[in-house]
């Protein structure tokens, strides 16, 4: 019998319990999910976790650039949701981690100021019963797609968790008299650096911290992206994600590649 | 990917084609006629296991729903899940039997095309069905049908696994409407909206379960490369609806047979080749 | 898209005796040719403008309200009103209709069109034609079909001249080489059409519009679900029959990266008209098969 957690919804119990009992679901392209097995890794089920957040309005002042950090709250928030839904489901099935983790924003007509944050991906187990799960205890995640985990693995590194930071950043308006004293040159605008600068040193930062949280030495595949959502040009989010890894292995399987030049386009 | 041992394989290649070309000269051939949508890659994947494409078929269906569906209410819109199951349905039915027809034994390859209106559901199916060289027929029931490219198809084969069809589950739901009260009360505040979050969640959840159920009734292990569809219908944005489908899939032999690929590095440059487009 | 004058036969021999060849081959898809030992030798086209009778009549025909009773010989299913009440916009009656003179009008069109084209090959003395591409257009909306089909003669290296039409495919680059390889020689290229009239019955109607628990729908005793069967009946149709005329073409051989393109037209509610094109290459096997050894499968690293 199920035990589904408090937060998820009624509706998860009855999909899970199915999950359990042996089938399987992947959104795991089929080259994935041989690759997924040859390290030993076999596909549980589909996890999913969401949250319908609003995200409302913080004051700001037109000149100033700053974080807004309200907003910046509720953005991590809702995603964190979404995630620890996710990780829950995966829990749920015994899993020992998520791969292929998919984090979207859905806006709806009717949601003014309000923002679905959902976050995907394909809970796994190793088959040889041995945990792989995290420092504390809970299934890893990670946006790896399957070459990527198969080539991780090869190095001798495991994943630890999707790590991210976040800030909500407010950029000053430039005044009139601003404006016309630099039309026409060629010329560095210090409000804009410094804000971007400011706020990417904070995204970057925050995901960092996540990363030691969990006991991890080092972070891949980090990317950084920048929304607007629905607050107009001036405001925007950057979001630094990446996936936290620790080297569990001194074993490097990591064969020396074969060159090939490929004769079709 | 071919790799070529340089001058010699030049010279065979064009024997080969002036050894074609010869050929029409001759009588044609009083083989059975095949048709097909595979590439020539495909074509040869399937070979590689010993297996041919047949002809191309498809199926179709479209489901009325009633009027006035889309008017807001409350919950999930069973109408609607229900006739997008009976679509796809019967769109299956129909493609298993022209596979059967033309003597397949499952169909691979398969472009899903599903299309909500305000007034009907309509599902198309579009493959190529195969089936072992020289195989016999056999019965419509026993035809798979999978949307996996005939690639994957023969990855899976070779690695132990065999397809058993396409699993697919849907839901539609309504938007909850928020009370003045709680609207007001939510303003200026970064909170979490538990009923919206709670119908969402729902309503995907159910399209997942239900595809799973497809998935059980198939006797299969499992379902892969499951594609997930959302939002809001364009005809009425309050109404939201979840869509999912995969390849049901079963180990055949005893163990996953494992693939052990070679690491490589590509030295193509990925820049983009200058190409005369004098046509266009 | 061509949107000159049609070429005159004159200019065009002007063009192709010129000397120097053009073609719409990529680069790598001319390195192709050169390593099958195919050599290019001009761009060859065909152009054909046709008149479909139907439509002539300032569309008349196709927007009347009383349907056409099908003729031609084609295919012509009916429905009947299962509905005991008759009144003015009641549709008591509907019918499918295969139309023929479109599918006539059409197949004559491509034909003279590929023609022209295999025509300017032959005077070039190529062996074969690849890389075709063919478009039709409709101009303006008097019911005038343009058929435009063009590609790569090749003539193909220390053989013979050629005695017979030159061959054709699609196909060109290292897919061509392929299916060379592979042990397939191309034929022709292959083009079929079908064209279905739906004429809605009141059931068909009541479907479309999204049924309702009227006293109507009550009475029907067609089914007890609510498949809209007059149209998948049509659409099913229209793709049996474009494969079963793409087949007719192929005299035993097989057709190959077949592209099955539908396009439906609504004039009104439930009335609907369902174009099937359907594409492809004929081959024609010419070695015994030898099966390949399963392909390695590769990780890149990027």
């Amino acid at each position: 019998m199920s035990d589904v957690a408090n937060d998820l919804p009624q509706a998860t119990g009855k999909r899970l319990e199915e999950l359990e009992k042996g089938l399987f679901t992947s959104d795991l392209s089929v080259n994935e999910f041989l690759l997924i097995k040859e390290v030993g890794f076999h596909p549980v089920g589909f996890v999913m976790g969401s949250s319908i957040y609003h995200t409302g309005i913080q004051t700001r002042k037109w000149g100033q650039s700053l974080e807004l950090t309200k907003l910046t709250e509720a953005m991590y928030n809702a995603r964190e949701l979404a995630m620890t839904r996710m990780e829950e489901e995966a829990s749920e099935l015994g899993a020992d981690g998520v791969v292929g983790v998919r984090l979207d924003v859905n806006y709806y007509e009717w949601g003014k100021d309000a923002a679905e944050f959902i976050a995907v991906g394909t809970a796994v187990k190793a088959e040889d019963g041995v945990s792989r799960r995290n420092q504390l205890g809970k299934p890893f995640t990670s946006d790896l797609s399957g070459q990527d985990f198969w080539t991780l693995l090869q190095t001798g590194y495991f994943p630890q968790g999707l790590v991210m930071g976040t800030c909500v950043y407010h950029i000053a308006h430039r005044g009139l008299g601003q404006t016309l004293g630099t039309t026409g040159q060629n010329v560095e605008l210090p409000n804009f650096t410094q804000a971007l600068y400011e706020a990417r040193e904070l995204a970057m930062t925050r995901m960092q911290d996540e990363a030691t949280q969990l006991g991890a030495t080092g972070i891949v595949g980090v990317r950084l992206e920048e929304k607007s959502h629905q607050w107009g040009s001036h405001t925007i989010e950057f979001l630094s994600l990446g996936t936290a890894v620790l080297k569990t292995s001194n074993e490097v399987t990591l064969a020396k590649p074969t060159t090939i030049i490929t004769l079709d386009n | 990917m071919t790799t070529h041992d340089g001058a010699k394989d030049t010279i065979d290649a064009k024997a080969q084609v002036r050894r074609a070309v010869a050929s029409l000269a001759e009588k044609t051939s009083n083989a059975e006629s095949t048709t097909s949508d595979l590439s020539i890659d495909e074509e040869l994947n399937l070979h590689s296991i010993g297996w041919e494409p047949v002809e191309l078929v498809s199926g179709v269906s479209l489901f009325s729903t009633p009027a006035g569906l889309w008017n807001w209410g409350e919950g999930e819109i069973a109408s609607a899940s229900e006739a997008h199951a009976q679509a796809f349905k019967f769109a299956i039915q129909r493609i298993h039997k022209e596979a059967a027809d033309a003597g397949g034994h499952g169909v691979v390859g398969v472009h899903v095309e599903r299309r909500v209106y305000s007034t009907h559901i309509e599902v198309t199916l579009l493959g190529t069905a195969v089936r072992p060289v020289g195989a016999g027929r056999v019965e419509s029931s026993d035809v798979f049908v999978s949307d996996l490219s005939a690639r994957d198809f023969t990855m899976l084969m070779v690695a132990g696994w065999e397809p058993l069809g396409l699993a697919t589950g849907a839901s539609f739901v309504y938007a909850p409407r928020r009370t003045m009260g709680a609207a007001l009360q939510q303003q200026g505040q970064n909170v979490e909206l538990k009923n919206y979050t709670e119908a969402m969640y729902s309503s995907r959840e159910s399209a997942m379960e239900r595809m799973q159920r497809v998935a059980l009734d198939l006797k299969g292990t499992g379902v892969v490369g499951v594609k997930v569809v959302e939002g809001p219908m364009s005809f009425a944005t309050h109404a939201v609806g979840f869509a999912a489908w995969g390849t049901v899939v079963r180990l055949v032999k005893d163990a996953h047979h494992f693939v052990r690929p070679t690491m490589v590095v590509s030295l193509n440059d990925l820049g983009v080749a200058f190409d005369a487009q004098s046509l266009h | 898209m061509s949107e000159g004058p049609h070429d005159l036969p004159e200019a065009a021999e002007r063009r192709l005796t010129s000397g120097a060849f053009s073609s719409g081959l990529s680069v790598s898809d001319f390195s192709a040719c050169l390593e099958m030992g195919l050599e290019p030798v001009g761009l060859v086209q065909g152009f054909c403008a046709m008149h479909q009778g139907a439509y002539a009549m300032g569309g008349a025909l196709s927007r009347s309200l009383s349907p056409y009773g099908g003729s031609g010989g084609g295919y012509v299913q009916n429905y009947q009103c299962p509905h005991g009440m008759i009144s003015t916009e009641h549709r008591a009656w509907g019918q499918n209709y295969e139309q023929t003179w479109v599918q006539d009008a059409w197949n004559q069109g491509f034909t003279s069109a590929y023609g022209r084209m295999l025509e300017e090959a032959a005077t070039l003395g190529a062996h074969g034609v690849v890389g075709v591409i063919d478009s039709e257009t409709p101009l303006g909306d008097v019911g005038v079909i343009e058929f435009h089909v063009r590609g790569t003669a090749v003539k193909v290296l220390d053989t013979p001249a050629p005695t017979s039409s030159p061959w054709s495919t699609y196909l060109a680059g290292q897919r061509l080489a392929k299916v060379f390889e592979a042990g397939y020689a191309p034929v022709s290229i292959v083009a079929a059409v079908s064209s279905v009239r739906v004429w809605a019955y009141c059931v068909t109607e009541y479907l479309m519009e999204g049924f309702s628990g009227s006293m109507w729908t009550n009475a029907i005793n067609v089914s007890s679900s609510y498949e809209i069967e007059q149209i998948v009946t049509a659409q099913t149709w229209s793709r049996q029959r474009v494969r079963s005329s793409a087949r007719a073409q192929l005299h035993g051989d097989a057709l190959h990266g077949a592209d099955l393109r539908l396009v439906e037209r609504e004039f009104e509610k439930g009335d609907l008209e369902i174009e099937a094109v359907l594409r492809g290459n004929r081959i024609r096997r010419f070695k015994d098969f030898d099966p390949l050894p399963v392909p390695q499968p590769t990780v890149r690293l990027s």
